[in-house]
């Protein structure tokens, strides 16, 4: 029991980080720290600005918090989903479904470091809205802000883990991939407040991760405490455990089918 | 016990033609196929393109289901018994894909000990070996994208080795491999074959096959059509003598030609550069060749020779066609 434990436990490390490597060794060190500290804040600055400027408003903390926390996204959709259907395009699937692994332990080691990678870059989303677009966090509570970045963050991972199984069975992966990501963006209500779309759109926002989440930032930042938005936080990790299930589930399916059919290398 | 049984396996693909009016296909790749592999014993499945060779590799690796007939591997059957059978086997697919390029060959190593469930400790000792072991000491911190294709291969082999597995599936592992990799290739499968491993190993490389396998199976059309000893198969074409004839631009009509002759028994051609060389299997040895050259009716001929048969011409009496 406790050697199982170990070997996985070593499975699961050894994926997340060695695919994250495979991931992005093609960058130079420099390179890799460009896009992940000014990528963000060439970002965040468009649709801060841009708000600032279409609401007259000028208090950005809207923005900010909706942007900063949809930062997550870039690692949990893009990130994810290249891990995973990274696989598929090395032609790597074969040696790994023909492995005793374990296959949940696998498929979630591919998400655990762009987990870490998303929570940093909400992070770096807020020490930018901080340090050059006014916000102000004086009313925060630091810890709850933290818990709130943590379970969207892991949320919309989930998501991210839905896609990358979805994308072992299409070549259109930065399609299915970019269509996602804007329509988080829009949905999710980083820019504009969900309570304003109409009714359908409304059914979207709160069929996705990250929606709940950017509500309680941004009530977190406003002075609210945790017990004010469990509600929303608990709703957010439960939408985000379903799509990490659903994830697996089709995860497990692909590779039934991929040997049922003779299509595990097709690409 | 037999570390590979195979009875009856079968594969029928279904593939979908059409955009819009989409009709089911059925492909037989696998028709009929058994055999059966001793412990420590390097049996090949010679065939030509297509004729089912890798489809019957990824049954018994457990990477496709059967459609029909069964198959034990280690004692395991293929279909309801995969997880355990993953644990025994080792397995390469010809090429250069399936490897983490952007990884070094010690980390491709490294997760792949992981997903095969090495002790770390284990995994420590065993990665330096089995580069030592397929010559890439040397080169195990660098990136697999800047390895040759022999050296990717060889990676493949140390990856196949990372759980020491006692049965090993080899499809083409030297395939598109220049002369030098092959060989050091064949080296390492000779070292395996020291160690007892079982090895199934698939070519089209009649020689590789010659040299390497105790046993070989034919495999045509999804069908074995002929498995023994290489010495053996070689007798299938002991009545035959061989005459290559070097030729430059022949027709497929003057090759008509020449199989309706009474006197051959089998046409191949091989291509190279700007030349063909014809094989031609004939009962009457040496004899044959002015009558041959009176079919080639004036046409520009180079070099002719006459040989006794090898593996390759039984193969091509065998599958027949173009080997």
């Amino acid at each position: 029991m406790l050697n199982t434990a170990r070997i996985n436990l070593r499975l699961f490390w050894d994926g997340a980080v060695l695919s994250y490597i495979a991931l992005f060794r093609w960058l130079r060190p420099s390179t890799y720290i460009a896009s992940k500290v000014f990528g963000p804040l060439v970002y965040m600055l468009f649709f801060v600005l841009l708000g600032r400027y279409a609401t007259g408003s000028s208090d950005a903390s809207f923005f900010v918090i909706g942007n900063a926390i949809q930062m997550c996204a870039w690692s949990g959709i893009y990130g994810i989903t290249m891990s995973i259907t990274g696989d598929h395009w090395d032609g790597t699937l074969p040696y790994v479904f023909g492995a005793p692994a374990n296959r949940l332990i696998v498929f979630l080691g591919r998400a655990f470091i762009h987990v870490i990678d998303g929570y940093l870059g909400v992070v770096l989303g807020f020490f930018w809205g901080i340090t050059l677009l006014g916000l102000d966090l004086s009313q925060t509570s630091l810890p709850a802000l933290a818990l709130v970045v943590l379970i969207t963050t892991i949320s919309t991972s989930g998501l991210g883990m839905l896609l990358g199984c979805l994308s072992l069975m299409t070549r259109n992966v930065m399609f299915v991939n970019n269509t996602v990501f804007f329509g988080l963006l829009l949905f999710a209500g980083a820019n504009v407040d969900v309570a304003t779309f109409p009714g359908w759109m409304q059914s979207i926002s709160y069929a996705l991760p990250l929606t709940r989440g950017i509500q309680a930032g941004r009530a977190i930042v406003a002075g609210a405490d945790l017990s004010q938005v469990s509600g929303l936080l608990s709703t957010e990790f439960l939408f985000g455990l379903i799509y990490i299930a659903l994830g697996y589930v089709l995860f497990r399916w692909f590779e039934k089918q991929a040997k049922r059919r003779g299509t595990l290398e097709a690409v | 016990m037999n570390a590979i049984q195979v009875d009856h396996l079968r594969r029928v693909f279904t593939t979908n033609v059409g955009r819009f009016r989409r009709e089911s296909k059925e492909v037989v790749a696998v028709d009929d196929v058994s055999f059966a592999v001793g412990d420590g014993e390097l049996f090949g499945l010679l065939g030509p393109n297509g004729a089912g060779k890798t489809t019957t590799v990824k049954m018994l690796t457990t990477l496709l289901i059967p459609t029909s007939g069964s198959a034990r591997v280690g004692g395991f059957d293929v279909e309801h018994e995969s997880q355990k059978i993953s644990s025994t086997i080792g397995f390469i697919f010809g090429g250069e894909r399936g490897l983490y390029w952007r990884l070094s060959g010690i980390d491709n190593l490294r997760y792949f000990a992981s997903l095969y469930h090495v002790e770390p400790a284990v995994a420590a000792k065993r990665i330096p070996y089995l580069l030592d072991l397929v010559g890439l000491k040397d080169r195990g911190n660098e990136k697999v994208e800047g390895y040759s294709r022999g050296m990717k291969q060889r990676l493949h082999i140390a990856r196949a080795l990372i759980h020491d597995p006692q049965i090993l599936f080899l499809d083409e592992p030297t395939i598109g491999l220049d002369p030098v990799g092959a060989r050091e290739l064949r080296l390492v499968i000779r070292n395996l074959q020291a160690e007892k491993k079982t090895i199934l190993l698939t070519t089209h490389y009649m020689f590789e096959a010659d040299m390497l396998c105790q046993r070989i199976a034919v495999i045509d059309k999804g069908n074995i059509v002929a498995l023994d000893t290489p010495e053996e198969l070689k007798k299938l074409v002991l009545d035959l003598s061989v005459i290559e004839v070097e030729v430059f631009g022949v027709q497929d009509d003057l090759l008509e030609k020449i199989r309706k002759q009474k006197f051959v028994d089998n046409v191949s051609v091989e291509n190279r550069d700007q030349r063909q060389i014809l094989t031609v299997q004939t009962p009457r040895g040496s004899e044959a060749i002015p009558d041959l050259m009176a079919i080639f009716d004036g046409r520009r001929v180079g070099k002719v020779t006459s040989r006794e048969p090898t593996l390759e011409d039984a193969y091509v009496r065998l599958v027949g066609g173009d080997a």
